[in-house]
């Protein structure tokens, strides 16, 4: 370990007194913050101040030789000052989290327990936030003056104060030790020509998040993610590049580095590459297909999980029509979705599942809230929303889903640990019988088998670009990575350049059987699309869990486009 | 780099259509530190190493290839990719080989479309060529290893912020130190193989409030050497400090100022950042050869561009001034040309521009300031600029000058701009070719004898021509301003050597100013207690 890293990764423990002095810096200013007034101007009603207290060790390197390897340490505060009331306030409108007032110019929050110097940080912070939230509320005001909102729902969901404050126990990390890792892990594709660009990555996050609202929540939790990530680009005869990645997460990275399972997969990612880039191109297809494995929580996440955030549309000036994302589940609280015999569950109380972690787990959602399981799909019916304290047609209450920060100051909402389950299952090779058949019956050539999609996205930003240009309303889909042709005997064929056209939640309902199996699939989401790896900013931990299903009247197309020329000069050795 | 040089080289020339002429490989290897602290408390602390690469393609000919200039059209070729920070040979092979597949691609596609477009348009002003011949340099040298106690400092910054934490009227400061050391390597298919680096050390002191009617106040200080043990002890830091906390709480108190035209002396700093901004800039040699620039000097050569008692050198080779290291000093510029200094202004008259290897009318050769930050495309850029004055007087007589200019004019005060903190230009023809130079500490000098006064609230304004014929003298005593210039190919650090001088005329305006009030609670105490 490098001689400047002196503070970071001596293990610690703090917090067993209440005496923290973050907390306590929080407290006094949140308390204060009260006390806000411009003359004529209402006071604040609810503050809340957050702080994500973390430390980052990561390293990259690409065919044994390191390209990155950095320390942070870094103390993010968030701050939230609301004007009015519950049932109205400066949020939900399209300036909310515009800075009208200007910002002081305070540079870095506090890495030391100074408590002086941090009540200053947050002072200053709620003050210019308390002037832009008066400011936002009556210009939404002086908005409704001239434009009609139908029955407009109120602000902000009441919420029960929530203690948890736990003692923090930080681990140390290795990262001499992990250096080795990653460089290790990147020499693997020495062993495969094809794989012309390549890569290996890991972090491991130990975020300290605290939260004190007006109301009295108080929360303090120690948020662990690690990750190794490997990502390969291959190339085509014809030029088309194809790109693979293989991603690994867990709470505590010391799970991570001495995994016997990850260096198989980079293996077996370079393999699968290799086969790729003499695979032949995909046909247009539309028929029956087979999501097999890990595709299977892939495509849940993607069709139904990224479907399950709710966007409120805020008030806007009027002449401005900004086009806003629809929602393809908006509404069809009550309608079927899914076939009668599948259920979805989330539940972010849940730590394990058959002995396996889950990554999705939390206990305080961004807002303080606590989580409780909630039932999302009841034999194919949709039942619930995740929820955050935004209200939404028909809610009453956040239900701790606030993941992530949205638009317009406020959070969306999404799952932690998603259960997809059938009550009707056959045993995974009769799926494969059935696709066969259904192949036969309607006098196809071949029926297809889908076992990995690139999601999260590692797709080159252009191509991303043209996956969210095909994509109609609702969220996006991410193409898949390993397609197979399955012919009427059995033989099964690799096939490239393949999307999805027209797949959206009404796809669910085509599901025409799941398998007996269970797969698990730890993500990190982000703001991107296609939850983009690597995209920066916050993240949220995220499971999904399910089986793998036969979906009938699937659309594929073949990817068009110009392709690159093959390198002029051939590769180095 | 040089094996992996040759080997792409051979085959882009031979293979390759359209064939390349000249490949470049520049790795810039960074090792940074830097430590922040702000109310007795860290604020930030980090070290980072880094290695990037920079492929030049050149493919054409010398006389039209494709970094052609066409009407102000911008590219970049090169990717300034991140590359393996061990020796690695086979990753760091494995990188070049990639991205100068990349930057051909792209190098060839656009001289495709420019040997088009020079068919269509009607001809440019300035025929010369686009790159032009020199010898290749070869050259190996180490740079001091990075030295820096982050610990040791993270310590002083703490005691140094502490002391700007004294004055409830600020309301947020922040000091800083960081340091730095680049090595730069470079092979190139003409065969320059370098190797040469230097070191870089800053300590920066910021300081903001806001007066009772929103205007946002600010004070700073910054110190540059070559290496942290170059910087200032703590006794300088904390009377820097205390300066600027002095400084801040006086700008809080003094009268906002005035439109006004009229005499005023620039400290030696203010000068610097003065002809920087408004001359050094304009005789950037590539933005003779864009016809969508100003090209204010462009057809000056051999003329007057200044007055006959001032000359401008710009001198990379010059490493200190007095005890102070310059900022803009280097071996080789990002071609691999050997720095060299370049008498751009001889008594007055203009004689040269800033060449990099792209030829411009009359200078065929670069003078070795083609420069760019990682990531970016080579332009020409300034160095560490030097002002020379034949016509000095001793700061006492300056401002006696400057005293008889206000009487004669009839004012009822002149100006002293002691400190500026930068500033910008615009050279394009299509904007407004003015300048604007952002001053922090600027007083009025009577001529009755009063004390000078401090006001806040100031920007200098201009135009270029108008403002150089203005300069009446000099003061004997030169002083230097150290620090970063942005531009078309990035962020390059520079240093600005100047005199004070003396202007008959200067204008300045009104800051844009905030509505915002100060705030609204009093500072929290920092010795509340807990119930």
């Amino acid at each position: 370990m490098s001689k400047w890293c002196w503070l970071l990764w001596t293990a610690a423990l703090w917090g067993q007194t209440a005496d923290d002095p973050v907390l306590r810096a929080m407290r006094d200013e949140a308390a204060r913050a009260a006390q806000l007034r411009l003359p004529t101007l209402e006071s604040p009603y609810f503050t809340e101040i957050s702080l994500d207290d973390g430390r980052s060790v990561s390293a990259a390197a690409t065919l044994g030789a390191l390209v990155r390897s950095a320390e942070n340490r870094y103390r993010l505060p968030r701050v939230q000052v609301r004007v009015g009331s519950y049932e109205f306030d400066n949020g939900n409108y399209a300036g909310s989290a515009f800075p009208f007032a200007g910002r002081y110019d305070v540079g870095g929050f506090p890495l030391d327990d100074a408590y002086a110097a941090m009540r200053r940080v947050f002072w200053l912070a709620l003050d210019q936030t308390y002037k832009s939230s008066v400011e936002a509320i009556a210009r939404k005001r002086a908005a409704l003056k001239s434009v009609t909102v139908p029955d407009q729902l109120p602000d902000f969901h009441r919420a029960e104060p929530f203690r948890l404050v736990e003692p923090i126990r930080l681990a140390g990390v290795d990262r001499s030790a992990w250096e080795a890792r990653v460089k290790a892990l990147s020499a693997i594709f020495h062993g495969f020509p094809a794989a012309l660009a390549s890569g290996v990555e890991f972090e491991d996050i130990q975020n300290v998040h605290y939260l004190v609202n007006s109301e009295g929540t108080e929360i303090r939790v120690l948020e662990r993610v690690a990750y190794v990530r490997a990502r390969a680009r291959a190339q085509a005869g014809d030029g088309m590049f194809l790109h693979d990645a293989v991603s690994f997460y867990a709470k505590d990275g010391a799970e991570l580095i001495g995994d016997p399972a990850i260096p198989r997969a980079i293996a077996h990612l370079a393999e699968a590459l290799t086969a790729l880039a003499q695979a032949p191109m995909g046909e247009t297809y539309s028929g029956p297909v087979l999501i097999e494995g890990s595709a299977a929580p892939q495509f849940f996440a993607q069709v139904l999980g990224k479907n399950l955030s709710l966007f409120r549309r805020p008030v806007v000036e009027p002449g401005r029509t900004p086009a806003f994302p629809a929602n393809e589940l908006e509404g069809r609280i009550g309608s079927r979705i899914l076939p009668e015999w599948m259920d979805v569950v989330d539940d972010p109380t849940q730590a394990e599942w058959r002995g396996r972690k889950l990554f999705g787990h939390y206990r305080a959602d961004m807002e303080g809230v606590p989580p409780e399981p909630l039932s999302i799909v009841e034999k194919g019916v949709l039942k619930n929303f995740p929820l955050t304290r935004q209200p939404q047609r028909g809610s009453t209450k956040s239900n701790g889903r606030a993941r992530l920060p949205g638009p317009f100051g406020n959070y969306v909402a999404g799952f932690g640990n998603l259960f997809v389950q059938a009550r009707e299952t056959v045993p995974a090779g009769e799926l494969r019988r059935k696709l066969l058949e259904m192949v036969a019956a309607r006098g196809k050539p071949y029926g297809l088998i889908i076992r990995k999609l690139d999601f999260p996205a590692s797709s080159s930003f252009d191509e991303l670009r043209r996956t969210l240009g095909a994509a109609g309303r609702g969220a996006p889909v991410s193409a898949p990575v390993l397609a197979y042709r399955v012919y009427p005997d059995g033989r099964e064929e690799l096939v490239r350049g393949l999307r999805f056209r027209t797949v959206s939640v009404r796809t669910l309902r085509d599901i025409q059987a799941a398998a007996d199996d269970a797969h698990a699939l730890d993500f990190l989401d982000n703001g991107a699309p296609l939850a983009l790896l690597g995209a920066g900013g916050y993240v949220a931990e995220c499971t999904v869990v399910s089986p793998s299903v036969l979906i009938d009247d699937v659309d594929l197309e073949r990817i068009e486009g110009e392709l690159p020329k093959r390198p002029v000069t051939p590769p180095p050795v | 780099m040089a094996g992996e040089l040759e080997r792409n080289f051979a085959i882009l020339r031979e293979k390759a259509d359209p064939p390349a002429y000249f490949l470049a490989y520049a790795i810039t290897e960074n090792d940074v530190a830097s430590v922040s602290a702000s109310y007795g408390a860290l604020t930030g602390q980090s070290a980072n190493r880094s290695r990037a690469l920079d492929v030049t393609v050149r493919v054409g000919s010398r006389a039209l290839d494709n970094y052609r200039a066409v009407r102000g059209e911008r590219f970049n070729f090169t990717l300034g990719s991140p590359v393996a920070l061990d020796n690695e040979p086979r990753a760091i092979r494995t990188r070049l080989w990639l991205d100068t597949d990349q930057v051909y691609r792209q190098a060839a596609e656009r001289l495709i479309k420019i040997k088009t477009n020079t068919q269509v348009r009607v001809a440019a002003e300035d025929t010369s060529a686009d790159f032009s011949e020199e010898s290749p340099a070869t050259h190996r040298e180490e740079a001091r290893p990075l030295d820096f106690p982050a610990e040791q400092w993270a310590a002083r910054l703490r005691k140094i912020s502490s002391i700007l934490a004294r004055h409830p009227e600020i309301l947020t400061s922040s000091v800083s130190a960081s340091a730095q050391r680049e090595m730069k390597y470079l092979v190139t298919s003409e065969g320059a193989r370098l190797q040469h680096g230097r070191g870089f050390a800053r300590v920066v002191l910021n300081a903001s409030t806001r007066a009772g009617d929103g205007m946002n106040l600010f004070a700073g200080e910054t110190f540059e050497a070559v290496n942290s043990s170059g910087l200032p002890d703590d006794r300088a830091l904390e009377s820097a400090a205390a300066k600027v906390a002095k400084q801040l709480v006086a700008l809080l108190h003094a009268p906002v100022a005035e439109p006004f035209v009229g005499p005023a002396i620039l400290s030696g700093r203010a000068s610097g950042v003065f002809f920087h901004e408004i001359f050094g800039h304009r005789i950037e040699g590539h933005r003779q050869k864009d016809d969508t620039e100003g090209q204010t000097f462009t057809k000056s050569v051999g003329g007057p561009v200044l007055p006959a008692f001032l000359s401008v050198l710009f001198d990379p080779t010059r490493r200190k001034e007095g005890q102070i290291d310059l900022n803009g000093w280097y071996a080789f510029d990002d071609e691999g040309v050997p720095a060299q200094p370049v008498r751009v202004v001889d008594n007055g008259i203009l004689k040269a521009f800033l060449v990099s290897r792209t030829p411009i009318a009359g200078f065929p050769k670069s003078n070795g300031h083609g420069r760019r930050q990682p990531g970016r495309e080579v332009v020409s850029r300034q160095s560490n600029l030097i002002v020379e004055s034949s016509h000095q007087v001793s700061d006492k007589e300056l401002r006696k000058m400057l005293i008889g200019e206000i009487k004669r004019q009839n004012k009822p005060y002149g100006l002293y701009f002691e400190q500026v903190t930068g500033g910008f230009t615009t050279t394009a023809r299509a904007a407004l070719q003015a300048f604007k130079v952002i001053p922090i500490v600027v007083y009025r000098v009577y001529p009755d004898g009063r004390p000078d006064e401090l006001i806040r609230g100031v920007d200098i304004v201009g135009t270029p021509l108008a403002s150089f014929a203005k300069i009446l003298a000099t003061s004997n005593r030169v002083e230097v301003f150290n620090g970063y210039c942005g531009a078309e190919s990035g962020s390059v650090p520079v240093a600005a050597v100047s005199p004070a001088i003396l202007v008959s005329e200067i204008e300045i305006e009104k800051k844009a100013t905030s509505q915002d009030r100060p705030p609204l609670l009093p500072a929290p105490s920092a010795k509340e207690e807990r119930p």
